[in-house]
């Protein structure tokens, strides 16, 4: 009788063990479930856990036969995306202006759909810039398994013209709920990585059986740190994420705001030769170098934000250099100062709120504004009369040297 | 506005100078280049200034701009320190550069050059070449 009880002890406490596991870790469930043979788990591997300045990473594993799988695999690390909602709403035909940012996009994301749907993203490239997010989510029947992205914070504010104008990103608006934050994740997403390519890969092969295998490329440019592979059926059906860790190395450098990896030398080499270019042709080398940055795939709102206070130094020197031989009229520069003082307190919120579409549109009109310009000032008529002004300029400068120095002999 | 330099008298319009110079100044910090190639001509053809003149005060007036346009850009969180310190002494090393290799070169030539170069560069961001 008395073993009796013991054993009846030990069972129940045995079976509350289980419900407590039941209810705190759901995950450890579903893997006892696997254990029996209903095959509702996803096993999950991959051929290294280190990589160095990215790589190929091979990634096998099972799920339930007949099923699809999905791969997710993202960055620790994180990044900044964001977008102004202006498209008219399709009922009232009103324009919402909300900007929408998050600070935690991962740096880089890829979901890998079974082979099957690579037509889906063939179409998708097709579009062009048009593409979506969402409707190739749809088309890949990816809605259960889009999980990551769906879940970081964003912000969003209500932005008015005047709230532009005083540089204020505007009204901080209510979070919004789980369904809205997953569909505005989706439109971060092409705004941040701007091609199918860089957000969708089709490069999983699964068999009968439920064996999977796929291939995931982590460009050389790719953040440092960690990076999460999971596998997934389903919501719920899930592999364990798996950790792979990438390191970058000297020369090789990771800029935190532009969320890439470069090797020093290349922005260096090219700096150099715009800017010795642009003082060639008489204008700054950002005409150039902006543009090009940004077709080398960095983020416009950080070239911008970057390339412009290198010029601060030069500008410095040569406004100092000036005002010794009093070349400098005050009241002319500060007038006209602070006027572009007032448009250089506007600019950056702009920029932080057009499309990376926008900003090539405005930038080519830019440049071939300033191609008439530059071929405005070789025609024989500019020469002319730029060769008298020269003259004068020269002679102006030679007497305000003159004089400065003068000045400096009698001081002592 | 009245201006005076080294003994010469100016007048200014500011009706077109304080809109113009408010204009290239958002383009300029928008998109992260000088103003200089658009303020030079907005005060030689727009405000009938002589170059001498020009020269030092386009400067300055483009420097308020730069300034403010930092600051704001770094407000917003578009500064990358790292890549501002890849690119802040190539900038300087162009700086030195350019004026020493200017000096044996037809400056007609290289504007011509760079025309073309512009013109490339524009159509490849409006999507067409």
């Amino acid at each position: 009788m008395k073993r009796l009880l013991a054993l009846l002890i030990v069972l129940l406490i045995t079976t509350m063990l289980n419900v407590n596991a039941f209810a705190e870790a759901p995950k450890e469930q579903k893997q006892d479930v696997g254990s029996q043979p209903t095959e509702a788990t996803v096993t999950l591997a991959v051929d290294k856990t280190k990589l160095t300045s990215g790589g190929k990473l091979n990634i096998t594993g099972k799920a339930p036969a007949g099923k699809d799988v999905y791969i997710e695999v993202w960055a620790e690390e994180t990044i900044r995306a964001a977008r102004l909602d202006a498209d008219p709403d399709p009922k009232t035909g009103k324009r919402p202006y909300i900007f929408y940012m998050t600070d935690d996009m991962p740096a880089f994301y890829r979901l890998i759909v079974p082979e099957k749907y690579k037509p889906v993203l063939e179409d998708a490239k097709a579009k062009g810039a048009k593409w979506s997010v969402s409707e190739v989510i749809k088309n890949t029947q990816a809605e259960a398994v889009y999980g990551y992205p769906a879940k970081i914070k964003i912000d969003r504010y209500q932005t008015t013209l005047w709230a532009s104008i005083i540089g204020s990103r505007g009204t901080l608006l209510e979070p919004m709920d789980e369904k809205e934050n997953k569909r505005r994740s989706m439109q971060l997403l092409k705004a941040r990585f701007r091609s199918v390519g860089n957000v969708f890969s089709s490069n999983l092969k699964i068999e009968a059986d439920g064996t999977f295998k796929a291939s995931v490329e982590l460009p050389a440019n790719a953040a440092p740190g960690k990076y999460f592979v999971v596998a997934k059926v389903d919501k719920d059906i899930k592999s364990e994420p798996i950790v792979v860790e990438n390191s970058v190395s000297f020369p090789s450098v990771y800029l935190p705001n532009a969320g890439r990896t470069v090797n020093v030398f290349w922005p260096f080499l090219l700096t150099a030769a715009i800017t010795t270019f642009g003082v060639l042709m008489g204008a700054g080398g950002g005409f150039i170098l902006n543009p090009i940055l940004v077709m080398l795939g960095l983020p416009h709102t950080v070239v911008a934000g970057t390339v412009m206070p290198t010029v601060l130094f030069s500008q410095g020197t040569g406004i100092y250099n000036y005002s010794k031989i009093k070349f400098i009229n005050w009241k002319l520069g500060v007038t006209l100062g602070l006027a572009m003082m007032a448009g250089g307190f506007i600019g950056p919120k702009l920029t932080e709120l057009i499309t990376l579409e926008q900003y090539k549109f405005l930038f080519g009109w830019i440049l071939i504004i300033l191609a008439a310009l530059m071929f405005w000032q070789t025609t024989p008529k500019y020469l002319e009369k730029n060769k008298k002004e020269q003259a004068i300029l020269k002679e102006f400068k030679k007497r305000a040297e003159e004089a400065a120095k003068k000045k400096e002999e009698g001081g002592k | 506005m009245k201006i005076e330099f080294w003994g010469q008298e100016f007048k200014v319009n500011l009706a077109i100078g304080i809109p113009g110079a408010f204009l290239i100044a958002i383009a300029s910090s928008m998109f992260g280049f000088g103003g200089g190639p658009f303020m030079v001509p907005l005060m030689a053809v727009g405000l009938r200034l002589p170059m001498y003149v020009i020269v030092g005060s386009s400067l300055l007036a483009i420097f308020f701009n730069t300034l403010m346009g930092s600051f704001r850009h770094y407000g917003f969180g578009n500064f990358d320190l790292i890549f501002f310190l890849i690119m802040f002494p190539a900038a300087i090393l162009g700086g030195y550069l350019g004026p020493k290799i200017a000096k044996r070169l037809n400056p007609v030539t290289v504007k011509r050059v760079a025309c073309v170069g512009l013109l490339i560069l524009a159509l490849q961001l409006l999507g067409i070449f």
